[in-house]
């Protein structure tokens, strides 16, 4: 070889390691490198450390590790060590609550499973609950209380808070609160509200401010406008014969996700007598449109004018009662729909129709409040409310809308009305509106109080900052999206002295209420569960109250009668829908405009930018472009086209007289004429996992613009920037990939429910083999037989799957150079597969984890047997035999085995290290791994149910996704057990083995998909409604 | 032709040194490594507290699972907390000076620090209630603790060493209420009853790298 490359790899090294773009790079990624790499006096710590490290480990190879076993001295009661306990708990977000409940070992959580209890659950997750874990074993999470001024920053101890806050805030109780407000996030917490009761007559004068990035405002005062009050909506989606989604992503981030994606899945069953038929309409991709029948990307400039015309052919196609002609009258005949639209406006009102009452609109929350307004009306129009959609009260109505409330915020700041500001979380200094300049504006007011998990961009401008403690870490409370109360356990004291919002704000009140969290919660809840024990321990263990949801309510649209007045003529509709409808219209008149509409988003994986610390959720693929450590902006390919721009260039974007530079995604059935770009990058002060990971889009962000901006700029800013993207590692060569693409049809199997209906197991006919004979004698399976099945129908991307992986399995995140070279370690992935026309694609997606095939692959050109076959059918990875080849993997088909080409699982902290599962083997270096099919919990229940002298039961044991799988569209199970539902499952019409024909015998088979686009004759999907037990509650939940 | 240079002589007392000495080296090195030392059988570490196991299990007879309350039911047997220890030495003994970090312990509640002396390597997830309940004792893995004045390491607890027992589990088999009772001695032969107990219990212990490795 000549030696001239290996000089250059030298040479170049060096530049790099000159050019201060790697400098930063290393900087981000690798902090404790960097420290030692790039600090030029730490050059001989480096080399202190290297001796010291060889030194020991010198030591420890020659003598025995001396281990200390160190029991309690009192040992707490049931407790027994290394046992997994379960705690229930709940995690609030955005303030709505989502059951759960934490295996903790030991003392240490380690895992967050759904309650199948509690209604917002049903025992499934969310990728961001999955990734609760990480984010409280994080080392960033601030650690102390810090005290700035004048620029410097001092620790002090929760007792200088005290000392200060106790005079400062009895100054502000004297003076009725003159001068003080909080501004806190959303919350649903009983406690915080009664707290909120407290303080408002503890400090009569003060202002109380709630503000949310994301926010279902929009919603909320749509509801306000057709029926008078706010009101929440539950959609009730496994009784949606029919569901129009506008610019509405259901399945992740909503408050309800996780039980709209359990009930979506059921009620696109192909097998019911009446499947869903689900229409998106969009500008840029959902997991909701990922699923849905028929997708139409529109850009968000064509949305009010496609809404209006939607709406006014509903109202004009048929009448139902004299609302619904006098709605109809107001909103007159033409409606021009956008071009080419008027088709599947037609079908959309067809069924909404034909289905009626059965039937479901639903708008999301970047479109006007106008829009919510006439879909709500819509519904109730069409029959749907009481039973696709129900209502229940919000529980503080009079609360402003969150933009107009922290512009006024923001306004009193100015005029001098506040001088304390109390932030509880949030994080207004990086999410706030950018025209309301929140930061300065903080930097304004003389006394600013935050208490937050991470010492963040509001922290660093705050006179103090109180480290706040985690969910997981407090005591507290939290309401789920159907009022249903849960109490907030604690699974561990808290790590960094930190404490929860209501114990803050309990500590400020002076009124001699009770301060410590427990004392907090049981407080707010004595007047419905009493001052008993019994039921206050039945509430923990449950994690839910039960009935304790809001009870649905009547609405109408038709205003009630005056005081006094009843016999009145009153309009049957309200006078708001009117309006609302005039500002649809005028919204539909306005057209578009030059340019790119720019439409801004909640990440679907980081959310609003609060968990970009969160190396899991970083590194989890996007469901749908498959960037990692990213948030590019996305462009239809026609309009990349135009302007020149590929996926990977760096573009700028100007909006709202702002410019900020992204990365561009080309990404085909993006809507023509939109870009579109995820909030919850860019983050300055998240952490060195998330510091100046992506663009931040808060920039163009203003009260005026939330979500779209009209006439927005994006033009080539010159240069590349690479994205780890995941999806497109393997394709060694253009005819590798024309081969791949040619084949995907025959991995991604689907039918329309018309071809299903005629042959149910058409999966089964897509590939052609000759007879598979067996080579070798098969092995012999006396017992169980593991298996998994995926229903590639109910699947929606949603990421909870993969999450819960790379918790249960102690996964490493590699960063984000390791994933561009393709050695990601996620044992599951989802892959995405688009299909048909670049402009308006169809997507399928696809979880593939190990299939533990029969006839392993893996295992025949394993040179140490490090790969082997149990006897219950795992293809097991043996650590400690595994030399490191990688022939395994290379002969995997399904390339789902990953390979560990660094020590990527190298904790630097004790606190780091609590957060394994003792469960399973951390890997080292140089070893291969994969999937087990959770073999620690098969392991653990074979050995629970032998102790005591039975048999395992179907459902006894599940892997780690389909346990955190919120569509119930993953299965695990025995096929040893033929009454099992994973033997139903395989031997299912509709499924199939993905590459079956190589004779693998893999034990994960798909359940292919199936469509309802409907057909012109509409023939399979007739009128008769099924009424059965099929169409009942969850399974008693309600 | 090729011939051998002649410096090559030079090399001939270092060949024949090799060629002598490498079956020496080779027999050291595999005695070194079986020697039981190496693994660690023998290891008795000195304890924080002078505890007999040779008094409380031997002398007193007090069962094993009075203080190992864990054994039946989960993964690792437990250490008792301190509080085990003074239900009785509350009363008894109370002012010996041995029991000084018992004491302490109990009366600042910090845990007594034990030193482990059986210990797998990591990557090996052994667990005892699935043995004990099923009739392995814990003489088999731990021999006669009840004789230990300090507890040693007395078996070798390699890999092969488990898989004679889990290939042949008749040779240790015995009925489940006489786990504890390390001196219990079979009415019959050991191989027969062990059979018999095999059949009537349904064991059939794994040999797969998934049951102890994950």
């Amino acid at each position: 070889m000549p030696p001239v490359s290996q000089q250059d790899l030298w040479r170049s090294l060096e530049e790099r390691a000159n050019a201060p773009a790697f400098r930063q790079q290393l900087r981000d990624r690798y902090p404790h490198l960097a420290a030692l790499v790039l600090e030029p006096a730490s050059r001989r710590g480096f080399l202190k450390l290297l001796g010291a490290s060889l030194a020991m480990a010198g030591l420890a190879g020659c003598r025995r590790p001396e281990e200390r076993i160190v029991p309690h001295a009192r040992r707490p009661e049931g407790r027994e060590p290394g046992e997994a306990e379960h705690y229930a708990t709940a995690m609030d977000l955005g303030g709505a609550a989502l059951g759960l409940l934490v295996t903790s070992v030991d003392g240490r959580p380690i895992k967050v499973e759904g309650n199948p209890l509690h209604p917002a659950s049903l025992g499934a997750t969310s990728a961001l609950a999955q990734a609760a874990i990480l984010e409280m074993y994080d080392p960033e999470r601030s650690t102390a209380v810090a005290r700035r001024s004048g620029g410097s920053r001092e620790e002090r101890t929760w007792h200088d808070w005290a000392a200060f806050a106790d005079e400062h805030f009895a100054a502000l109780r004297a003076s009725g609160g003159q001068g003080l407000a909080v501004l806190t996030e959303a919350s649903s917490s009983p406690s915080l509200a009664d707290l909120r009761q407290r303080f408002g007559a503890a400090f009569p004068q003060a202002r109380w401010t709630e503000y949310e990035p994301v926010s279902w405002d929009n919603e909320r005062e749509g509801t306000r406008q057709a029926f008078g009050r706010p009101l929440r909506p539950h959609l009730q989606l496994h009784r949606c014969e029919a569901l129009v989604c506008l610019d509405a992503e259901l399945l992740l981030h909503h408050p309800d996700a996780v039980r709209h994606a359990h009930d979506l899945a059921r009620a696109r069953q192909p097998d019911r007598k009446v499947m869903n038929r689900l229409y998106a309409v969009e500008s840029s991709y959902s997991l909701t449109g990922a699923m849905a029948d028929h997708r139409l990307p529109l850009r968000p400039a064509d949305m009010p004018r496609f809404i209006a015309s939607l709406v006014g052919a509903l109202l004009h196609h048929d009448a139902r009662g004299a609302a619904w002609e006098e709605l109809a009258a107001v909103v007159g005949q033409k409606n021009p729909a956008p071009e080419d639209t008027q088709e599947l406006r037609d079908r959309m009102v067809h069924d909404l129709v034909e289905h009626a009452g059965r039937s479901l609109l639903v708008a999301g929350p970047r479109q006007p409040a106008a829009v919510h307004a006439l879909v709500a009306a819509a519904n109730t129009l069409l029959g749907n409310d009481g039973w696709t959609v129900e209502y229940t009260e919000d529980t503080d109505p009079d609360r402003p809308q969150h933009t107009d409330a922290i512009a006024g915020l923001a306004g009193a700041i100015d005029a001098g009305e506040v001088q304390t500001l109390v932030m509880l979380g949030g994080n207004p200094a990086y999410d706030a509106p950018v025209d309301l300049a929140f930061g300065d504006r903080i930097g304004s007011v003389a006394t600013t109080v935050r208490l937050g998990l991470y010492e963040d961009e509001t922290s660093a401008l705050c006179s103090w900052h109180l480290p706040r403690a985690h969910f997981l870490e407090a005591w507290g409370d939290a309401t789920g999206p159907d009022g249903t109360v849960s109490v907030v356990q604690p699974l561990i004291a808290p790590l960094y002295e930190g404490r929860s919002s209501i114990e803050l704000v309990a500590g400020l009140l002076g009124d001699g209420g009770p301060t410590s969290g427990r004392d907090i919660v049981r407080r707010t809840l004595e007047p419905r569960i009493g001052g008993g024990d019994e039921r206050w321990y039945a509430l923990l263990q449950d994690g839910r109250l039960e009935d304790s949801a809001r009870a649905p309510v009547q609405v109408s649209l038709t205003p009630a009668a005056p005081e006094g007045e009843e016999d009145a003529e009153i309009p049957a509709v309200r006078a708001d829908l009117a309006t609302a409808w005039s500002g649809l219209a005028a919204l539909a008149a306005g057209g578009t405009g030059a340019g790119l509409d720019l439409e801004l988003v909640p990440d679907n994986r980081l959310f609003d930018g609060r968990f970009a610390n969160n190396g899991w959720l970083q590194e989890t693929p996007d469901p749908l472009t498959k960037v990692t450590w990213d948030n590019p902006v996305l462009i239809a390919p026609a309009d990349a086209d135009e302007l020149g721009i590929q996926t990977n260039d760096r573009v700028s974007i100007t909006a709202a007289g702002q410019t900020v530079e992204a990365v561009a995604y080309v990404m085909p059935g993006q809507a023509r004429g939109c870009a579109t770009l995820p909030l919850g990058y860019g983050r300055r002060a998240a952490g060195e996992v998330g510091n100046g990971v992506g663009t931040d889009g808060y920039p163009l962000r203003s009260t005026a613009a939330m979500h779209h901006i009209a006439g927005a700029g994006v033009s080539a800013a010159g240069g590349t920037h690479d994205l780890a993207c995941t999806q497109d590692h393997y394709p060694l060569d253009p005819i590798g990939e024309q081969g791949m693409e040619r084949r995907i049809d025959d991995l991604v199997r689907s039918a329309d429910l018309a071809e299903y209906r005629h042959h149910p197991d058409f999966a089964a006919h897509v590939v052609h083999h000759p007879p598979l004979d067996q080579q070798w004698k098969p092995h012999e399976y006396d017992g169980h037989r593991w298996a998994m099945a995926v229903d590639l129908n109910a699947c929606n991307g949603c990421n909870s799957c993969v999450v819960a992986c790379q918790a249960e399995n102690n996964i490493a995140v590699v960063g984000r150079e390791q994933v561009e070279k393709g050695r990601e370690m996620a044992w599951l992935r989802i892959d995405r597969y688009f299909r048909g026309d670049a402009d308006a694609p169809a997507v399928a997606l696809m979880p593939v984890t190990c299939h533990h095939c029969e006839n392993a692959p893996c295992e025949q050109v394993c040179p140490v047997a490090a790969t082997v076959h149990d006897h219950e059918g795992l293809n097991v990875m043996v650590y400690n035999r595994c030399v490191g080849t990688r022939y395994c993997s290379n002969n995997c088909p399904y390339k789902v085995r990953r390979f560990n080409f660094f020590k990527f699982m190298d904790p630097q902290t004790d606190v780091e290290k609590m957060r394994f599962n003792p469960e399973v083997t951390v890997r080292s270096r140089g070893v291969m791994e994969k999937c087990s099919f959770c073999v620690q919990r098969i392991s653990a229940a074979k050995i629970d149910a032998g102790n005591e002298r039975r048999d395992l039961t179907d459902g006894e044991v599940t892997s780690a996704c389909a346990q955190a799988c919120p569509a119930g569209a993953i299965v695990f199970g025995d096929l040893g057990d033929p009454e099992s539902r994973i033997a139903k499952l395989h031997t299912d019409p509709r499924a199939y083995a993905m590459l079956g024909e190589m004779n693998n015998r893999p034990r994960l088979k798909y359940l292919a998909r199936v469509t309802n686009p409907g057909g012109d004759d509409d023939g399979d999907h007739g009128t008769d409604h099924a009424d059965g037990p099929e169409d009942d509650e969850h399974g008693g939940q309600h | 032709m090729f011939a051998f240079p002649k410096w090559i002589n030079l090399l001939r007392p270092g060949v024949a040194l090799a060629l002598a000495g490498g079956p020496l080296y080779a027999a050291a090195l595999a005695y070194y490594a079986l020697w039981p030392a190496t693994t660690t059988v023998g290891y008795q570490p000195v304890q924080p507290v002078p505890y007999s196991h040779a008094l409380h299990a031997g002398e007193l007879g007090i069962d094993c699972r009075y203080c190992h309350d864990t054994i039946e039911r989960t993964a690792a047997a437990a250490i008792p907390p301190t509080d085990t220890c003074m239900n009785c030495h509350e009363l008894v003994r109370n002012d010996s000076q041995a029991l000084i970090p018992v004491l302490q312990s109990h009366a600042e509640g910090t845990p007594v620090p034990w030193l482990r002396v059986h210990d797998l390597p990591d990557f090996v997830y052994f667990d005892h209630s699935a043995h004990v309940t099923r009739g392995v004792s814990c003489v088999s893995c731990h021999g006669r603790v009840d004789k230990m004045e300090v507890v040693s390491h007395e078996e070798l607890l390699s890999m092969g060493w488990c898989l004679r027992c889990h290939r042949h589990p008749e040779e240790h088999l015995r009925p489940v209420q006489h786990v504890t009772d390390l001196d219990w001695e079979p009415a019959e032969e050991q191989r027969v009853q062990g059979k018999r107990l095999m059949e009537s219990q349904g064991i059939m212990p794994s040999e797969d790298c998934s049951t102890c490795h994950r």
